[in-house]
């Protein structure tokens, strides 16, 4: 048995709800590789439907998450990928307690369908990627913005393109829907989006995401910058002055930034543009261990 | 190990089957057939009103005059070509007109339970009934606000169907698809006479009342009121004279209210800068912690004066003999004891207990603690198959009590100006949002005593759900980390009372 480390690009700098899996990268067949990431997120301003402001009853909301992530080459052409988050949250400001707990199981197929030199200069890939995940405790959704997640199930599908040229150099774009399923809260009746739901079940709008990236790679370097845009397909704006809800149309935009290299990766993001959603900035740090069988 | 493919794709398509968007509203509502005509509720006792004849109503015209004769044949035609979206309206209000403003003035409730965002200088607008679409909005429909604005409007349906009612059977008009059997009964139909119209009477005297307490839903409102009455003349249920007098009785009796509601104490119960600061001094004067705001900017405490505001069923003297004695001092063994409590509570909370805190929340932006109440009593009213006129009466019992235990608590949080138990400790953490008012006593234990009280008098097989109710609400303060065990204890002692009166109200009105 041979131990080596590769770089796991599963690892999305930290955001509250998803795991992307946008990007190329597979696992060599029969090569299991496993690793932690840790990510520390926070804002202070939060967009209030489109309203940008501050609260001094929160102050800085910070998200801590231990992500155990793991993935396995099936073959060559598909992987397979688990994630489980420990995740903790607190605000600086305000009498409001933190939560913490484990968050949503994800789990993810990621096949290449085509690799194709292109010209002499590079080579063309697309691949598909199927994603579940699932709350793994019971942790509530009806305390934004300081619950952990928003424990929808949901099954995304997604679609990647690239191009890695042969000095290095790569452009990739991937597309993604997620269909999320009704929430349940632990009371009758809420309100949103203009009206009274006597009920404890809560529509879950469908969520796209799309993402451009570029980027070096070469040997066990590489070093992508992307920027992506999530859009709700629906919901309610946070009325003002109010709390955030679970069903909110949250949308954003975001620049991220990794390094990784051998076994490591280390990352930054920031939220640029958004709604219902706070002005989040984060950083990861990563470890992964691959073992070839 | 290609034989480990399918799982990850087949748990996939597993949890996608999964993703069904559907919501269905768990407050059913079927069309009305009444168990009971409760043809003497004519005679049941008033409450505001000095008797049914205080507002008069001429005779109707004959079933054979010309009138009235073209009245069934404008029903005839507007059968005749009824749309989808008529008939869904005429379903819509078939489930009776006080259940469904009931779900209304909840609505209505969590749309306007948002207290104000402060301004840049730190200090906060208060709402403007003047202004009502400005922001802030108005009115901030918190519990107290949200406990009158439920009374007002179930009291004065209550007393304009009772007035109704004693028309209704002074002229014994029948509806019109009774009349003419060449028009469609489009909804359950009855024996009771169809003049003055109750769906144009709930719809004049709720609309003129909801314009008062929501000024900035005007549209919404008087667009609902316009429905009700059009579906009870496309389904055959009244003819355009039955609602013509309905509507103007409605609004004759709603003006008795709105004048009420003027003069209620209302307008004073936000006070000013020097009413909020006496009652620290006083608090302090009397070797007490006062209370202070935990918000950021401190916010000024909600409705200090609500404590004066009129009540429904009980004097000012009775107002203050009921209440509850003073909390524990903020510096005895026993407040210590009770602020340890909070936070070893807090800080091992079990899952079911989060999950009671959330049920109970009822925070801002939900339909407050007497809209949940209100909710838990529509069922009963829907399964009792209730006449108009008697799910009126319940609506009136159950929000009469709970706006004078919001009186009566409201009197006693400024009485004493108690901190909260993050004030006292401020290592505890709430699970829900706080309050911004003093803390003794808990409304919420006030509000579920008297509520409690009430429903287990008009709906005694559901007495034991409802004490259970009760103690959930009440319990989940403290699980929240927002009130002290004495809160509790007091506030539901002092709710059963008020809601005392409420019974023996009942017990004597008639009704029964």
């Amino acid at each position: 048995m041979r131990i080596s480390s590769v770089l796991l690009l599963l690892i999305g700098p930290a955001t509250l709800h998803a795991q992307t899996v946008d990007d190329v990268m597979l696992f060599p067949r029969r090569a299991l590789s496993a690793g932690v990431v840790y990510a520390h997120e926070d804002w202070s301003q939060y967009w209030e439907g489109t309203l940008k402001r501050e609260n001094g009853n929160i102050g800085t909301v910070t998200t801590q998450r231990v992500s155990w992530m793991a993935g396995y080459g099936v073959t060559d052409r598909l992987s397979v990928m688990v994630t489980v988050p420990y995740v903790a949250t607190r605000a600086s400001q305000g009498p409001l307690h933190g939560m913490s707990g484990v968050q949503d199981f994800m789990l993810a197929a990621k096949y290449q369908i085509l690799a194709t030199p292109l010209t002499d200069r590079g080579t063309l890939r697309a691949l598909v990627v199927g994603a579940a995940g699932i709350p793994a405790s019971n942790y509530t959704p009806d305390f934004q913005p300081l619950s952990i997640g928003l424990a929808s199930r949901q099954v995304s599908g997604r679609f990647t393109l690239n191009f890695q040229a042969r000095d290095g150099w790569f452009l990739n774009g991937s597309a993604g829907y997620t269909w999320r399923a009704n929430v349940k809260l632990d009371r009758p009746a809420y309100y949103t989006n203009g009206q009274l739901y006597l009920t404890d079940e809560v529509a879950m709008p469908d969520v796209v995401d799309y993402s451009i990236s570029a980027g070096f790679q070469q040997g066990r370097l590489c070093i992508p910058v992307s920027f992506s845009q999530h859009r709700t397909l629906g919901g309610g704006d946070i009325r003002r002055q109010d709390m955030p809800f679970v069903s909110n149309r949250m949308d954003f935009g975001r620049i991220d930034v990794m390094v990784m290299y051998r076994g490591m990766s280390f990352g930054t993001s920031r939220i640029v543009s958004g709604r219902n959603v706070g002005q989040a900035t984060a950083v990861t740090g990563g470890l992964f261990y691959t073992i070839h069988f | 190990m290609r034989r480990s493919l399918p799982y990850p794709l087949l748990a996939l398509a597993l949890t996608c089957a999964a993703c069904d968007n559907t919501i269905t509203s768990s407050e059913y509502l079927p069309p009305l057939q009444a168990a009971s005509l409760d043809s003497t509720a004519g005679g049941w006792r008033m409450i505001v009103l000095s008797a049914p004849t205080q507002f008069s109503l001429a005779a109707p015209a004959a079933d054979t005059s010309a009138a009235y004769r073209a009245e069934l044949v404008a029903i005839k035609a507007a059968q005749a070509r009824l749309t989808a979206a008529q008939r869904s309206t005429i379903a819509y209000w078939s489930a009776g007109g006080v259940l469904r403003w009931n779900e209304i003035v909840r609505g209505l409730v969590a749309r306007f339970n948002l207290p104000p965002a402060p301004r840049a200088d730190g200090t906060y607008p208060v709402p403007d009934p003047e202004n009502p679409f400005a922001d802030p909005q108005f009115p901030f429909a918190n519990p107290p606000y949200a406990a009158r604005a439920y009374s007002y409007v179930a009291v004065a349906q209550f007393e304009a169907l009772k007035t109704a009612w004693y028309w209704k059977y002074q002229y014994n008009r029948r509806p019109p698809a009774q009349v003419d059997t060449g028009i469609a009964a489009l909804r359950p139909l009855s024996d009771l006479p169809a003049y003055p119209s109750e769906d144009a009477v709930i719809s004049g005297v709720t609309v003129e009342l909801l314009k008062v307490l929501f000024p900035a839903a005007v549209e919404e409102i008087t667009q609902r009121a316009a429905e009700q009455r059009n579906a009870a003349l496309w389904s055959g249920k009244a003819a355009a004279s039955d609602i013509a007098a309905g509507l103007a009785l409605g609004k004759a009796v709603a003006a008795v209210f709105v004048a009420r509601a003027g003069a209620d104490g209302m307008k004073n119960a936000v006070g000013n800068p020097a009413l909020w600061q006496a009652f620290a001094d006083t608090a302090t004067a009397h070797g007490e912690i006062p209370w202070r705001s935990q918000e950021s900017p401190p916010r000024p405490p909600m409705l200090p004066n609500f404590g004066l505001l009129q009540t429904w069923l009980m004097t000012q003297a009775e107002v203050v003999t009921e209440r509850p004695p003073a909390p524990p001092s903020t510096s005895s063994p026993q407040m210590q004891q009770e602020v340890a409590e909070v936070r070893r509570t807090v800080d091992h909370l079990s899952g079911t207990q989060l999950a009671i805190a959330y049920k109970w929340n009822d925070g801002a932006g939900t339909y407050a603690p007497p809209g949940h109440w209100n909710d838990i009593a529509a069922e009963y009213v829907r399964d009792a198959r209730m006449s108009e006129v008697r799910a009126a009466r319940t609506f009136a019992l159950l929000n009469m009590a709970m706006h004078d235990a919001a009186v009566g608590c409201w009197g006693v949080k400024y009485l004493y100006f108690n901190p909260r138990p993050v004030q006292l400790d401020p290592n505890i953490k709430t699970m829900i949002g706080l309050p911004n008012f003093p803390a003794y006593p808990s409304g919420h234990s006030t509000f579920s005593a008297a509520a409690a009280t009430v429903l287990s008098y008009v709906f005694p097989q559901g007495s034991s759900d409802f004490e259970a109710m009760k103690n959930e609400a009440s319990i989940s303060r403290l699980y929240g980390g927002i009130h002290y065990r004495s809160d509790i204890v007091r506030g539901k002692e002092h709710g059963a009372r008020i809601g005392g009166y409420a019974v023996r109200f009942a017990q004597q009105d008639g009704a029964n």
